[in-house]
């Protein structure tokens, strides 16, 4: 045992001077690698935090939200039509919703202002999403004007600001009041943007709708599974784009390490050779490669993920901006609810850490199995 | 101490490249005696070190050490045998570069897992030994030719071998220093250790120090001193 631990340092004591001996050589190396663990880190926690935030949004989703469109736009709907639709057969609860688009000329930003029964929402005040404290810099008893349909402004004192847990959805939102509401867009009474539908029985869904569209034609009635695929589909493109950034990441991997791998330079097959030729055994050899192996393969690791973690949920993925652009015109700015678990790091572990370490020994191997005599003939 | 029976050395055997480097070899190298393989290029002398040294196996024949056959023993217990038992030097020296001259020393016994601490102390010993203990802290690619071969012979020594096996340890030095190489031969054979050089350099195998002179030609033994 105590020979074992011995014999284990003494091989440890070698690796770090042979890491040291090629210092400028592994620390390009870590460089290189951390770089491309950092890309795949950071796509891989970004789209997952999506994912979360969407699963999440998707959950509190009504299930049947109907609009009604005029000359194939959507237009406010009368709330009377809420009282037939109510008499349809698993319907449970219709409700109107108020809500719009606000443009801030300042920020350059959309806001979506919608109507709360919150009664903790009294008149001249407005409960916001961080992205627009953040948008506005604006603090909670911060007054924002709005500019209203006829030109003159409101001011609204910020009450509240809203968790941060589902921050894409609430990122970019306003609760207001009715009366607010009102006073900056001139709607007008018995008007509603939409009807949003409580429904008893999942599967009577479809029915149901085709029931609205037949009393009301000028309806159409949007399904949470559509939203879903609406969803799917944007995911889908904004993943696609990351795939071509992973995969671009992947390549630059896979050609560093066949350089490792068919790199093992001619002074490192001469030490290899020495070493044989002294005593070593192959099985030493191959320990001190997969140690050095192993220290930079795990220390850029760790570096990679810290620093994709930091990209990702603390300095709002910068570098991902333009890929996500699209979003940030919807959602001004959002910044992610970490959601990294031992999943994400050990698929990351297994994307980057094992092959780099198999590549790496192989030649080693090759290079460890020549015969000790060898060292006598060069 | 180590015995050869008819033994072949044969490489690409079977090719169109085949080549019978020793061919029926029977000779036994006696212990604590400095014997010196010569003859010109390509006799084979080498080949013969390394199977001696436990480096490589025979193609045919049988090699005893200490009256231990070895020839079928597997690779891991060839290994086992060198390193306790042979101490080399090399031609080119074959220093690890970048690397101290005290670690250069250690390193043979790195896998026998001796306490680092113990190791150092034997190889800074041995650095004292040879004159050269101030250099222990240099990089091997700052030493002169003697200082190199110092630094091989300490290494050859750091298992405290039975053997030491040195391959035309004279091919890289001039005639002062070859003659200083004799004069360590000297004392390692006064310490009991048992010597095996190849060379065709006649300061090596006029010396005096030396016993034996095996006279090798295409791969046979001519002269068996
Ligand atoms: N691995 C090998 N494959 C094929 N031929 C080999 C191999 N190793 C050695 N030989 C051949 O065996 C012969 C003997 O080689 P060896 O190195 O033993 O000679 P030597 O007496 O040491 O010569 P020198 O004095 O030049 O060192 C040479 O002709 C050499 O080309
Ligand atoms: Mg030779």
């Amino acid at each position: 045992m105590k020979h074992f631990l011995e014999r284990h340092r003494n091989i440890l004591d070698f690796t770090v001077s042979s890491l040291l001996r090629r210092k400028a050589k592994n620390l390009a190396l870590i460089v290189v690698y951390t770089f491309v663990v950092f890309l795949v880190a950071s796509v891989v926690f970004l789209v997952s935090a999506i994912r979360r935030e969407a699963a999440l949004v998707l959950a509190k989703a009504p299930e049947i939200v109907v609009q009604r469109l005029v000359a194939g736009r959507h237009d406010y709907i009368p709330l009377d039509y809420a009282d037939s639709i109510k008499e349809i057969k698993g319907v449970q609860n219709v409700k109107g919703r108020l809500w719009g688009y606000y443009f801030d000329p300042t920020t350059s930003a959309n806001y979506t202002l919608m109507v709360s029964e919150n009664p903790a929402i009294p008149s001249g005040s407005i409960i916001v999403g961080r992205g627009v404290a953040r948008g506005l810099l604006a603090k909670e008893n911060g007054a924002i004007p709005f500019k209203t349909y006829d030109g003159s402004y409101v001011f609204l004192k910020i009450k509240e600001i809203l968790d941060a847990d589902l921050e894409i959805v609430s990122s970019d939102l306003i609760l207001l009041c009715e009366g607010d509401f009102k006073r900056i867009f001139r709607t007008l009474d018995g008007l509603a943007t939409d009807l949003v539908l409580e429904v008893r029985n999942h599967r009577e869904l479809t029915t149901i709708a085709t029931k609205i569209t037949q009393l009301f034609p000028d309806t159409r009635p949007v399904l949470r599974d559509e939203i879903l695929r609406t969803y799917d589909a944007v995911f889908d493109w904004r993943g696609g784009l990351c795939i071509v950034v992973l995969s671009g990441a992947i390549l630059g991997f896979i050609i560093l390490v066949w350089d490792k791998a068919t790199g093992l330079s001619a002074e490192e097959k001469r030490e290899i050779g020495i070493l044989k030729g002294i005593g070593w055994e192959t099985s030493d050899i191959l320990l001190t490669k997969f140690w050095e192996g192993a220290v930079i393969s795990l220390s850029s690791f760790f570096l990679g993920v810290i620093l994709a973690y930091a990209h990702v949920f603390m300095s709002g993925f910068v570098l991902f901006e333009p890929a996500i652009k699209g979003w940030s015109v919807l959602y001004p700015r959002f910044s992610l609810t970490p959601a990294f678990g031992f999943y994400q790091v050990s698929t990351l572990f297994f994307l980057t850490v094992v092959p780099y370490t198999l590549t790496t020994i192989i030649p080693s191997w090759r290079a460890a199995t020549i015969d000790p005599d060898m060292v006598m003939r060069s | 101490m180590i015995e050869l029976h008819a033994v072949r050395k044969v490489f690409n055997a079977g090719r169109s490249n085949e080549f019978v480097a020793l061919d029926g070899i029977s000779v036994g190298i006696e212990s604590a005696r400095v014997t010196v393989l010569k003859g010109p290029s390509g006799s084979g002398k080498t080949t013969l070190l390394s199977l001696l040294g436990c480096m490589a196996r025979p193609t045919s024949g049988r090699i005893l050490f200490q009256g231990r056959e070895i020839t079928s023993l597997p690779e891991r217990f060839l290994t086992e045998i060198r390193r306790r038992s042979f101490g080399f030097i090399f031609q080119q020296f074959h220093l690890i570069k970048g690397v101290t001259v005290l670690e250069n020393v250690m390193f043979p016994a790195y896998p026998l897992g001796i306490a680092h601490r113990v190791l150092k102390q034997k190889a800074e010993g041995l650095l004292e030994m040879f004159g050269i203990g101030a250099k222990a802290q240099s990089r091997v690619e700052w030493l002169s030719g003697g200082e190199s071969q110092r630094v091989a012979i300490a290494r050859a020594l750091i298992n405290d071998p039975e053997v030491i096996i040195a391959d035309e340890p004279t091919a890289h030095l001039d005639s002062k220093l070859s003659k200083e190489l004799m004069e360590f031969v000297r004392q390692m054979r006064s310490d009991g250790k048992t010597i095996l050089v190849a060379s065709h350099d006649p300061i090596v195998f006029e010396a005096d120090v030396v016993d034996r002179v095996i006279e090798m030609r295409d791969g046979q033994i001519r002269d068996r001193g």
